[in-house]
């Protein structure tokens, strides 16, 4: 398109899409919406939307995958067919397979994989839909999936695309943006405490000096998308003081006048049990031994 | 002491303390491990888990189920990472895939596989399962919940560490529910005394537990401590 | 956390469904409830997103322009294709089409096809030369058993709201702009029943699938037409069984059709 060359992000001051050069799109992220996984997270980035899960750790197979030291990290991502503006065909293509290793990477580094040898820890990625930084929203995702599934981490993963176009060093670019004639297209990802980079890639060409205004604004970017995730996994919780109304509320007051004759009765008749089974402890104790052996 | 719900790598403590679960030291500071509940006292920081698979300790009782049967034993799925394995001679009854068996466990190997001890069959009854690592709070502090649990519906109940719970007889409608909201709240403050006054029994005063409460000292809510307090003894009779 | 399907929990299903009950609570011939999220993805031509129970699917539908094949010069063609992501359930892997996957999207397929509800002459773009197609996917993003109904009311609710690209004078898409929308001249719906011990359940959980000794799907119109069905699964039916899942199917993919209809604002 031609009218594009004519665009410089130096004059209009403003992107496109009207964001400001440091300005991400809007970014929602919900945790444990597939209750199958053990842990799972939907994402919507803009017009980015990805589903992942995280099963695992479990029992790596085929065996000779298995490390007798860690837990192997099997990240995939999958993109949708109708995910892009032409129909992507069924099954994973090179891109795919790059970028679930750069994935699989970029987590190994924040989970304390060694403390389960032989296992693997599967996380899956679907794009549903996608308009540029596919990859650092999925990452972005799997990181809150993994931590919803309980697995131990040094910290999140926080990721965003940041580069430059139209003569401007932008943050999360979009589609038009990937296309402009100047395009440099940076994802990074890092852990958000330490600061320490885990996902990084770039294509496009840069100056030395304009790499350092890159760097800078990406990882401050990653610090807005560390928020959002830290808000996704938190907000279902709650710290408070329960009391008897908030059973009655969830569970249903009980109306036991009659019920209570028969449980007094019940548990009666456990007690009696468990005084009959105290007075044969010992000889089922011995008998437990022998199995023991 | 301070409680906040936070996420792996979260800065919990800036000050030198004990370790409790679920936290790691850098650069000599304390961070949580998983997402949880921060539990920060005076000497001691820890995380409380809220999801998660089990991790098997040695002494836990467990619930598990048969997934495979072969000449020398059986596989036992026992929601965690790895499968464990009962050898045939170890249990006096033919086993069947799909059956429930409750034991012990003896040791952890560097797998992370637990050896099971003093397996049991379950017969009948019901089994709901919930997420492994809440599962502490069905017990309670010294068993105190499992008590009331047993009072207030008259079931025949045991809890596994590792999220499976076997109950037979008594109101197992009622006590579904309860377990869930139990679930759904394992986090939250007071809930202990919550569900005692909901069910409105009362414990023997030799109850450790209930001392505690008369005495107006605050439950404590750490969870990971808590011992189990299962009458094994007891297990032949529930099988009859 | 509940993916590890038990030995236990098959038996009970078992035992439950000889006396008439399911493990929750439903009767035997009802069906979940279920939810539509339109057009919620943009690249897609027309998309759907829908629960059914605790099953997920996610579908979209993209037009290609193609030649059209030789024996039907002047028709366009849908395809449909289907993938059980390894996201939805513990026992599903990344690899080549498994056989579910492939029967799952034939039935879907057939059931929307054979009811020539779309009329592959209006796809025509110049006779002999050029035609949409229409590649309509779905995936399972969740699965509690019964992907076959959910992909059918997601293939309902996508090309209910598929819009047909615009084309410039070479007849290439333009992007983002469209001319037109999909017309289906009737609505066919699968409903989908399984045998468990000796008793026919309608739209299965996971577990009653893995319980059940034959599975049966039947697609029906609104106006009295079968356009499909497909029995699978070991065991048998009994002329008076299928006669049964026939009837019932007509009943469930009414009422179905009715909400459907409704949450996709047509009627």
């Amino acid at each position: 398109m031609s009218k594009e060359e004519v665009i410089d992000y130096k004059k209009t001051k403003k992107r496109l899409d009207g964001r400001k050069m440091d300005e991400i799109r809007p970014l929602s992220i919900k945790v444990g919406v597939i209750p199958n996984a053990d842990g799972s997270a939907y994402l919507e980035w803009g017009q980015n939307k990805v589903y992942a899960a995280v099963y695992g750790p479990r029992e790596a197979l085929p065996k000779h995958t298995q490390n007798p030291y860690k837990a192997v990290i099997k990240a995939v991502y999958r993109m949708a067919s109708f995910s892009v503006p032409d129909r992507k065909r069924p099954g994973p293509n090179r891109r795919d397979h790059e970028i679930s290793k750069v994935l699989s990477e970029a987590l190994e580094k924040v989970v304390f994989v060694n403390q389960f040898p032989n296992t693997e820890i599967a996380v899956m990625v679907e794009v549903a839909d996608s308009n540029a930084g596919s990859r650092v929203a999925c990452l972005t995702a799997a990181a809150c999936a993994l931590a919803d599934a309980g697995i131990p981490m040094r910290d999140l993963v926080s990721a965003v695309g940041v580069g430059k176009a139209f003569n401007e060093i932008v943050l999360d670019l979009n589609k038009d943006e990937e296309d402009a004639p100047d395009a440099v297209d940076v994802p990074l990802a890092i852990m958000p405490t330490t600061g320490e980079i885990v996902l990084l890639q770039m294509d496009g060409l840069l100056t030395r000096k304009e790499w350092d205004a890159v760097a800078a604004l990406g990882i401050k970017g990653c610090q807005q998308v560390y928020e959002v995730q830290k808000k996704a996994l938190t907000e279902r919780f709650t710290v408070e003081e329960l009391n008897k109304k908030a059973v009655e509320k969830a569970v249903g007051v009980e109306k036991n006048t009659k019920k209570e004759v028969v449980l007094e009765k019940k548990v009666d008749k456990v007690d009696k049990k468990e005084k009959e089974s105290k007075t044969e402890k010992k000889g089922k104790d011995s008998k437990s031994k022998k199995v023991r052996k | 002491m301070s409680k906040k719900i936070v996420v792996p790598g979260e800065l919990i403590s800036e000050e030198r303390k004990r370790l409790g679960s679920n936290v790691f030291v850098a650069n000599g500071k304390i961070y949580a491990k998983v997402l949880g509940v921060s539990d920060v006292s005076k000497d001691q920081a820890s995380v409380v888990p809220l999801e998660g698979k089990y991790l098997p300790k040695p002494d836990d009782v467990v619930i598990g189920v048969v997934t495979r049967v072969v000449f020398a034993g059986y596989g036992i799925n026992l929601n965690a990472s790895v499968d464990s394995f009962i050898p045939t001679k170890a249990i006096r009854d033919q086993l069947r895939v799909g059956d429930l068996v409750l034991a012990k466990v003896e040791s952890v190997d560097e797998l992370k596989e637990a050896n099971l001890i003093f397996p049991r069959r379950l017969i009948g009854g019901e089994v709901f399962e919930v997420v492994p690592v809440r599962s502490p709070r069905l017990i309670g502090k010294n068993g105190s919940m499992l008590e009331i649990l047993k009072k207030g519906t008259g079931c025949e109940l045991i809890v596994g560490k590792n999220g499976r719970v076997w109950a037979r007889n008594g109101n197992i409608e009622s006590l579904k529910k309860v377990i869930a909201f139990i679930e759904e709240n394992a986090y939250k403050n007071n809930l202990t005394n919550a569900i005692q006054d909901f069910f409105g029994v009362t414990l023997e005063e030799k109850f450790p537990y209930n001392q505690q409460r008369n005495n107006r000292v605050e439950e404590s809510e750490v969870i990971e401590e808590e011992s189990e307090v299962i009458d094994y003894s007891n297990v032949g009779e529930l099988n009859e | 956390m509940r993916s590890t399907v038990l030995e236990y929990d098959i038996s009970k299903v078992i035992e439950l469904a000889r006396v008439g009950k399911r493990v929750d609570g439903r009767a035997l011939d009802e069906m979940r409830d279920f939810t539509i999220t339109l057009n919620k993805f943009e690249n897609a031509e027309g998309s759907a997103i829908v629960q059914l129970g605790e099953t997920q699917v996610i579908s979209g539908i993209k037009m290609l322009v193609d030649k059209p094949y030789p024996d039907n010069p002047n028709e366009g063609a849908i395809s449909v294709g289907a993938e059980l992501l390894p996201l939805a359930h513990g026992d599903y892997e990344y690899g080549p089409p498994s056989m579910d996957e492939i029967e799952v999207a034939r039935v879907v397929d057939r059931g929307l096809r054979e009811s020539k509800a779309i009329d592959f002459t209006k796809l025509c773009i110049k006779e002999g030369e050029a035609a949409f197609v229409a590649f309509f996917d779905f995936y399972a993003v969740n699965s509690d058993g019964n992907l076959f109904d959910a992909g059918s009311i997601a293939g309902i609710a996508s090309f209910l709201n598929a819009k047909i690209p615009k084309l410039d004078e070479e007849n290439r898409i333009v992007k983002q702009e469209y001319a037109g929308k999909i017309e289906l001249k009737r609505i066919p719906l699968l409903t989908t029943f399984v045998k468990v011990g000796g008793r026919i359940l309608v739209d299965p959980t996971y577990i009653e699938e893995k319980a059940a000794e034959a599975r049966f799907s039947v697609a029906t119109t609104d106006d009295g037409f079968m356009s499909a069905m497909q029995k699978g699964v070991g065991g048998s039916f009994t002329l008076e069984e299928v006669n049964y899942m026939i009837d019932t199917g007509f009943k469930v993919a009414n009422e179905t059709r009715k909400k459907l209809l409704k949450m996709v604002g047509k009627k």
